[in-house]
């Protein structure tokens, strides 16, 4: 799994690439929020259009880090999840509590209201 | 047709990608469609990764054992661990409500249930955990 992140309009959108899978990968993305929800971030957008493959200790690590960056008063959108990994939010029911984009800009918009 | 496909390993989470891509080329060779063989993967994935936390509490001298076998117009993963299973009738049956809806973990079977046809807990000649998961072959 590749991680990017970069600031945009004063949301941080962290880009995922490659399979989201038990391991070492998982413990970067936890640091990746840790760190988000320690510089006091605010809102987060995560692009998972290029992930490929998921699992549930992936969702896991979703669902810490959404649940941080709200206690400090953030809120996590998630932004272009692959149709497999839609499913696996529903089948969960995970897309209840994350909100969830197809276009960066109206993702970025939202975030920010 | 593919019969007695085995495939031992330690309890190492270091390996699951490596059992990942193993479990979609034995998909695809076996028939299944491209399109399904994410969700093939991801389903036994769930079920290996259940044997080697749960079944083997993370233990890498314990083993999970992969047996996968072709029948006509289906296939058959067998994932053995060596722990050794209690009924649950509510096991991965319901998605998580309120304060588990939260929670970091617990959602492996539930997500191998809705993505298989077929899955089921029980026990090995030997005692032991056995998770059998069928996929239809077109």
């Amino acid at each position: 799994m590749k991680i990017k992140e970069e600031m945009k309009d004063g949301v941080k959108v962290i880009r995922l690439h490659g399979k989201v899978i038990s391991g070492p990968d998982l413990m970067q993305l936890k640091t990746v929020f840790q760190t988000a929800v320690n510089n006091e971030t605010g809102n987060v957008l995560l692009d998972l259009g290029g992930v490929s493959w998921m699992d549930s200790s992936g969702l896991g690590v979703l669902v810490s880090g959404h649940t941080s960056i709200s206690r400090i008063g953030g809120k996590m959108a998630i932004l272009n999840a692959t149709k497999k990994i839609h499913e696996l939010f529903i089948i969960t029911k995970l897309i209840t509590i994350f909100e969830t984009f197809t276009n960066e800009q109206e993702a970025i918009e939202s975030l920010q209201g | 047709m593919l019969k007695g496909v085995i495939l031992t390993v330690p309890s190492d989470e270091r390996l699951l990608e490596t059992i990942q891509v193993f479990v979609e080329k034995i998909g695809l060779t076996a028939g299944v469609d491209e399109e399904e063989v994410t969700s093939l993967s991801i389903a036994v994935m769930e079920i290996v990764k259940n044997g080697m936390e749960h079944g083997n509490g993370g233990d890498p001298g314990k083993t999970v054992t992969i047996s996968i076998d072709a029948f006509p117009g289906r296939l058959q993963f067998q994932v053995d661990d060596c722990g050794s299973w209690q009924p649950d009738a509510e096991l991965g049956h319901k998605p998580g409500e309120g304060e588990e809806l939260i929670s970091c973990r617990g959602r492996g079977v539930l997500i191998a249930r809705n993505l298989a046809r077929w899955l089921d807990f029980g026990l090995s000649p030997q005692g032991n955990t056995r998770a059998t998961l069928i996929w239809p072959l077109n």
